[in-house]
């Protein structure tokens, strides 16, 4: 049977006509509203990173069920959403950035803060492969923790690029050249951002201040400069470690979450790459290293039952099971998936807090010349 | 279900629909209300069965590639095929894809881009249109040399560093075709990658190193390997190839290792020696070619289209029929094709990868490069000033004339002359006319600009003779070496048939010269295609664009 364009036009108008008409209906009637639900949304900005967590289906269904909230989470970096005005003027209902040092750089910004709440931390560590890795275990440069994990001593390894050692000189006789370590653009990204915190800590040798942080402002910056061409987010950053293999992408600064959920994605593609004999990822756990956390900044009263929803007992199961986020307090789920257990850290006791935004944001404004 | 009954199911559905929703904004009693809602919440459960039909039709979908993803192209359109979709797929250099992108007045007519590298979209895409960007295969640019080349340079039994190459370079031992450093990512990648290792620190590329005196001697003395050079490295490929089963046997070749590859088997096919491919221990540059979607307003269904083609291009099945290409994959998507010992190919050979500095230190190399590290281009041009050019012909060519010869505007598309380069200029009819030369210095363009703008049409036409006496005008420069040549030729018709005396010279002078082809206005392809066909040179379309054409085949000489 041929049928017009133009009455099929009509009938998908019709449609979408009839199905408004329901929904209108719906919210009236108490016998509808089990079907379609009261639901609330709730408009605002999330970094990337937390992207397939918020679209998670147990989890959408989850603050609907719960809460009667529908999300509408737009991707946006961490540090533009709390200061770009063309973000902000938007009138978001909340905020989801990666670090806690944006709240008081979004409370800067002028925002109205009702409430905010680290719901999710994953540490910065950084990734690496197997060949490598025992490398520089067996040059001092990490310790290993177990077969496949690891503990890095990352103020020598910024030194010895900083004093421009070779892989050779650092146990890695595979690569040549000069040892280097990529992340992403500290002015765009905030793994970038929270690595450049962490690298000005241990290169001063306590968290820095405004007073302390000339002294080693050159030095962070020559580490960043060696980095070369820097990707503008950590999801393209770790895309291009595990595209790039350890000949491209040696020593890449990501977020622990990340290869677990690059794991969980396609279990299969795991298992395959641990029966063949190429490379593998590992994860050396940087001593000490600072946690991302990622604070739900409520800004409209509606999104504190946001912030409650996440924080209960099975959206925090979720997080961790399906997406390797840890807890508020940094402490790792109970259930252990069986794929990425030997490679996880369970429990890290050498963590720094970020230095102060004032601080940051003289950093990353050096960073950006 | 198949396609039409999916359509009518909605089409019947659609009809009534209308008419449901009128009567319930009239209202009525409670129950009666009730009800229609009851059936408008049927409606909406129907509605996704029908819409998840299986003859459902894709939507009609432009792919930009890097000529380097030609191959394959048949793997996108069987994935457009199971999805009824129409996917266009159309070829572009990389630096071309990236001006598109930047471009707000001519802006990329596609929905998803494919280029040799991430980094030309980081370079250009000032609006971050480009999205969900995912690497598709990994593919290092190396040198490949002729086998008996190589082992005669002691290649084949040892690592091979860039300093090994340049050193033989300059000891006159061995020439190259590498595609333009300024135009196609191959090119680029070589370029900076030996730019790299020559500054030597096993580091990143500065701007204090481009400023290097000492560094820019040996990129100079590397790039004066450059034998021929070309916009697209496919197009190099081909020419490779080509130009052997005429009896040109080029000795060496930069490209991507799969390309290397396919034109090894072509050459063993036919008995020819294939090429060792070098992976210069110090370092490669390695390409990611990334595919990501290009927002351009289309919508969800566009989007999430493009992201399956992803994943379909990611799955095992498809990645192992990639590798199976010669090309590397990313992490654990499937096992490398088997090497092949006697061309030293190796894609499951780990390599160290050079590592691309800042964005803007890139665009000073590149500009470097087209300045003053390039091999001096040596160009003889032929314009057609026939009557039939008369008028809106010859606008058009004061145009591209005025585009030619303003350094500002070539800068800006990374087409500029050098004062090194030497340029003869010969309007023609159906004799050669009048000379004008000059180098790429200021002043000479200044002067070339404002002749080239004053040209006048009328009579015949014969590209033939005037070709000729380019290649007259040529042949002292051509002597030395030092000049990388070319003789372009723009017509709007056909020539009286000179074809055999213009080959007759060009064989004498050691068939070194490429010639070039833009078509214009009801010209004779054929004629061009033969000609440069016999050259090793392409043809242009210039009739939609004069100026691009010109700009185009800046980047074959």
């Amino acid at each position: 049977m041929a049928i017009s364009r133009r009455a099929l036009g009509l009938g998908i108008l019709g449609l979408s006509a009839a199905a408004t008409g329901a929904l209108i209906y719906g919210r009236s009637s108490p016998l509808l509203r089990g079907y379609l639900g009261e639901a609330e949304k709730l408009f605002g900005f999330i970094g990337g990173e937390k992207e397939r967590f918020v679209e998670d289906p147990e989890v959408v269904s989850l603050l609907r069920r719960q809460g009667g909230l529908v999300l509408d989470a737009r991707r946006a970096g961490s540090i533009e959403m709390v200061r770009e005005p063309a973000l902000l003027d938007q009138h978001p209902q909340f905020l989801w950035p990666s670090s806690s040092v944006l709240v008081d750089l979004a409370r800067a910004s002028g925002v109205k803060i009702q409430r905010d709440q680290v719901i999710l931390n994953s540490p910065i560590v950084v990734y690496s492969w197997d060949g490598i890795a025992r490398g520089l275990a067996a040059s001092g440069y990490a310790t290993a923790d177990g077969e496949v994990r690891y503990r890095l001593d990352l103020a020598k390894l910024l030194n010895a690029i900083l004093a421009g050692r070779t892989w050779a000189d650092v146990g890695v006789g595979a690569l040549y050249g000069s040892l280097r370590l990529l992340s992403t653009d500290p002015n765009r990204s905030n793994s970038g951002f929270m690595f450049a915190g962490l690298a000005a800590n241990l290169l001063a040798g306590e968290v820095v201040t405004p007073s302390t942080l000339p002294a080693v402002l050159d030095k962070v910056a020559a580490i960043f400069t060696r980095m070369g061409y820097k990707p503008s987010s950590s999801g393209k950053m770790f895309e291009d470690y595990v595209a790039g293999g350890p000949g491209a992408q040696p020593l890449v600064v990501g977020y622990e979450n990340q290869l677990i959920e690059w794991v969980l994605e396609d279990e299969e593609r795991w298992r395959r790459l641990n029966s063949d004999g190429t490379a593998k990822p590992v994860i050396l756990y940087p001593e000490p290293t600072v946690f991302s956390a990622h604070p739900l900044i409520a800004i409209a009263p509606e999104a504190d039952r946001l912030i409650e929803l996440l924080m209960g007992r099975e959206a925090q199961q979720i997080a961790w099971t399906r997406h390797g986020f840890r807890g508020p307090l940094g402490t790792s789920g109970e259930i252990e998936n069986p794929l990425v257990r030997d490679r996880i850290l369970p429990r890290l006791d050498q963590v720094v807090p970020m230095p102060d935004f004032r601080t940051m944001l003289a950093l990353i404004d050096r960073l950006a010349a | 279900m198949d396609a039409r009954e999916g359509r009518a199911l909605r089409g019947d559905d659609g009809r009534s629909a209308p008419q449901r929703g009128r009567r319930s904004t009239a209202g009525g009693g409670g129950a009666w209300r009730g009800l229609r809602a009851m059936a408008a919440l049927a409606l909406l459960l129907v509605l996704p069965l029908a819409l998840a039909g299986c003859g459902e039709q894709g939507p009609a979908v432009a792919i930009v590639a890097g000529s380097e993803n030609k191959p394959l192209e048949p793997l996108v359109q069987e994935f457009c095929a199971k999805r009824r979709a129409t996917c266009t797929v159309s070829y572009l250099g990389s630096l071309d894809m990236g001006f598109a992108l930047k471009s707000q007045t001519q802006p990329l007519q596609a929905d998803a881009v494919w280029p040799a590298a991430s980094i030309w979209i980081d370079l250009f895409d000032e609006g971050r249109k480009v999205k969900h960007l995912k690497s598709i295969s990994q593919n290092p640019v190396v040198l490949g040399v002729r086998k008996s080349k190589a082992e005669a340079l002691g290649w084949t039994r040892g690592d091979v560093t860039t300093a090994d190459i340049i050193a033989a370079v300059e000891r006159g031992e061995l020439k190259f075709l590498m595609s333009s450093a300024t135009q196609s990512n191959s090119g680029a990648s070589a370029y900076l990658a030996m730019l790299t290792t020559a500054a030597g620190k096993g580091d990143v590329l500065t701007a204090q190193d481009l400023g290097d005196p000492a560094i820019q001697e040996k990129a100079r003395a590397l790039l004066a390997g450059v034998e021929r050079t070309s916009g697209s490295s496919g197009w190099l490929g081909e020419l490779f190839l080509d130009q052997d089963a005429k009896g040109t046997h080029y000795a060496a070749m930069w490209n991507y290792e799969a390309v290397l590859m396919e034109t090894n088997q072509a050459l063993v096919a036919r008995g020819s020696e294939p090429l060792w491919l070098v992976y210069p221990k110090d370092g490669v540059a390695v390409s990611d070619s990334p595919l990501g979607y290009l927002d351009r307003g289309r919508g969800a269904a566009v989007e999430g289209f493009v992201e399956d083609l992803q994943s379909f291009l990611l799955s095992p099945e498809i990645q192992a029929r990639i590798a199976a290409t010669g090309r590397r994959i990313p992490l654990a998507g499937a096992a490398a094709i088997k090497p092949v010992p006697a061309w030293n190919f190796d894609p499951g050979r780990p390599v160290t990868a050079i590592r691309l500095p800042e964005p803007k230190v890139i665009w000073a190399a590149l500009t470097l490069y087209q300045e003053a590290l390039r091999r001096p281009s040596l160009s003889g041009l032929c314009l057609d000033v026939s009557g039939s050019m008369e008028g809106a012909g010859m606008d058009q060519l004061h145009q591209a004339m005025g585009f030619l010869f303003s350094p500002d505007a070539t800068r800006d598309l990374l087409v500029q002359w050098s004062p090194q380069d030497r340029i003869y200029a010969i309007p023609f009819t159906a004799v050669p006319g009048t000379l004008e030369q000059g180098s790429g210095a200021p002043a000479d363009q200044a002067r070339l600009r404002t002749w080239g703008e004053a040209l006048a049409a009328g009579g015949g036409t014969d590209m033939y003779a005037c070709a000729r006496a380019a290649l007259r005008a040529m042949g002292p420069d051509l002597a030395g070496g030092r000049y990388l040549p070319a003789i372009v030729i723009l017509t709007d018709g056909r020539s009286t048939d000179g074809l055999d005396a213009f080959l007759g010279d060009w064989r004498r002078d050691g068939r070194k010269v490429p010639v070039f082809g833009i078509t214009f206005g009801d010209a004779d392809r054929t004629q061009l295609d033969q000609l440069t066909a016999e050259t090793g040179g392409r043809v242009f379309d210039g009739r939609k664009d004069l100026v691009d054409a010109f700009r185009a085949v800046r980047g074959y000489n």
